[in-house]
């Protein structure tokens, strides 16, 4: 098998693209597309002729364009030899579009893959919006029944998360402040402005013990790469990131089990990580730094220990005390992560490999990790049910 | 039939249901049972695993030799929460409060959960309630012992 490389990378900042504001025409979903595929195209150097593939996030349902990977691809007047297809895995959905790349690299089918995500959703009512989503994250006959939001799972995972190890709301909160810091310090981040403790917490409850602070904003985006050959990257004479391994395990769970079992221990996590660490044959001290799917201040606590970081119990901890910031010896979510970078969730996997090529090829400015040499991403589906791990190492 | 130790109380909520389950002939039994005040489930007849919810196969050995169980409606509440921003189909019920129940069966649901909020906290013991709206039931969990009104 061949290795895989990021060649080229572009993104829009996360923010209200779609909802109709007054004197202001909203840019339609294909127009981001094609404006971070672009721009992913030129970092690459490459033409149209060397794509041969494309691979597209699948949209959540507000984008009103259907069939939006070969509409892209027609629209981009690509042809392709390999394939053109649309991936669709819940909060995971970009994460396993780049993974399609880089099989369909590994394998020898493709050379050169464009991999595209746009998620347009601010055009729709958040309360229209929930009436879709309660039929993604629950049994519709059996627990969508009772209004179980997707971040309700999560509230209900901090509250016993704060029951079991005796944490309070604020200290789990320290999370949303550690976050919005290094948001500040990403011209991609939706939310800039420095927040406090005591802001967090006076925030109005979004789904208990969660306020406004600690789940994600509604969030529109676009993020492209491109993925390439090991060779072809070398060929290119630029910067590229290398795919170093993979990992992936799903629970056989769809949000809870139906047994009494640990709702905050992420065992998919703990697999897939231990398999692509395995494969590369690193440990989780030869990683700079992990970009971490975690839509609430709770779910990066929960998957940071679960991963190994930080010690059962004591994952807020490490936000509190900034072993968890750029500047710690463990930085998570540097981007800003789900709160503050923002949660477009059909692009955000793309957004979190976009912060770890920042950063492994030296370019992600004032939130720097000094020396970052291999970073981590995680994305995941419903209540960390599955989970998919890249290692991505820089060839600056 | 067992005896009136898995009986649950029947809740009368005005209205129906928001966003209410669809019924097949396998799923009928259930929804049938709970306006009676049963909490019914599915057990393998070949490897003995109880599921919620119920499952015209199981989802241990793939058998499909399965029969129904009353379920005993006692259990733990293992975790809450009460949802402010809800859907429009829910608008109308906000805000409300769910949570995860671990029943003594064996089996961990999740449900309605009916009493005062600011006394839940994890851990306590619940039992199961039958929420009866103008067109069907729904279940639920309340605080174990607390008095019901019919």
């Amino acid at each position: 098998m061949r290795n895989a490389a990021i060649l080229g990378y572009g993104a829009v900042p996360v923010g209200i693209y779609q909802r109709v504001k007054d004197g202001c025409d909203p840019p339609l979903e294909h127009e981001l597309a094609v404006k971070v595929a672009l721009d992913a195209a030129r970092m690459a150097g490459i033409d149209k002729t060397d794509v041969n593939g494309v691979v597209v996030a699948h949209p959540g349902d507000h984008t009103k364009q259907g069939y939006f990977h070969t509409f892209l691809t027609a629209y981009l007047g690509l042809t392709s030899n390999s394939t053109v297809v649309q991936v669709l895995g819940n909060g995971m959905t970009a994460g396993l579009a780049f993974d399609e790349a880089i099989r369909l690299v590994r394998t020898g089918e493709s050379d050169c893959v464009l991999v595209i995500a746009a998620h347009f959703e601010s055009g729709t009512a958040t309360a229209d919006h929930l009436d879709y989503s309660i039929r993604l994250t629950g049994d519709v006959d059996f627990q969508s029944i009772f209004g179980a939001v997707p971040i309700s799972w999560y509230a209900m995972a901090a509250r016993r998360y704060m029951h079991e190890h005796n944490v309070s709301r604020a200290q789990i909160a320290e999370i949303a402040v550690k976050n919005r810091r290094q948001a500040c310090l990403n011209p991609l981040a939706q939310f800039r402005t420095p927040i406090t403790l005591e802001e967090v917490l006076s925030q109005r409850m979004i789904v208990e013990p969660l306020g406004l602070l600690e789940v994600p904003g509604r969030a529109d985006g676009a993020a492209a790469l491109v993925v390439t050959s090991e060779d072809f990257a070398r060929s290119s004479g630029k910067p590229h990131v290398l795919v170093r391994s993979r990992g992936y395990f799903h629970e056989g769970e769809h949000q809870i089990a139906d047994r009494h079992v640990d709702m905050t221990a992420y065992k998919s996590i703990q697999v897939a990580s231990a398999a692509a660490l395995d494969q590369a044959a690193l440990t989780l001290d030869d990683i700079s730094v992990f970009q971490i799917y975690a839509p609430c201040t709770i779910v990066e606590v929960a998957a940071t220990e679960s991963l190994g970081l930080f010690p059962r119990g004591k994952g807020w901890a490490a936000a509190a005390d900034g072993r968890s910031a750029f500047d710690g010896t463990r930085p998570v979510n540097t981007s800003g992560g789900h709160l503050s970078r923002g949660h477009p969730p059909e692009a955000t996997p793309l957004y979190d490999v976009v912060e770890a090529c920042l950063q492994v090829l030296g370019r992600a400015g004032k939130r720097q990790v000094a020396g970052a040499e291999i970073g981590m991403t995680v994305s995941e589906l419903g209540n960390y049910n599955a989970a998919i791990v890249h290692l991505l190492e820089g060839r600056p | 039939m067992n005896g009136d130790e898995h009986h649950l109380p029947i809740l009368r909520r005005k209205g129906v249901r928001p966003f209410p389950p669809r019924v097949s002939s396998f799923t009928r039994p259930f929804w049938e049972q709970l306006g009676e005040g049963r909490l019914t489930s599915t057990i393998c007849n070949r490897c003995s695993r109880l599921t919620f919810p119920p499952k015209p196969v199981c989802r241990g050995c793939w058998s499909d030799d399965i029969a129904w169980r009353d379920i005993a409606p006692d259990g733990v509440l293992y975790s809450f929460t009460r949802v402010h921003v809800v859907p429009r189909a829910f608008l109308n019920d906000a805000l409300y409060e769910i949570g995860i129940v671990d029943l003594s069966a064996g089996i961990r649901l999740m449900c309605r959960m009916v009493g005062d909020f600011d006394l839940f906290v994890p851990d306590m013991p619940v039992s199961m309630v039958v929420l009866m709206y103008d067109d069907g039931p729904l279940f639920g969990a309340q605080p174990k012992g607390r008095l019901t009104t019919p």
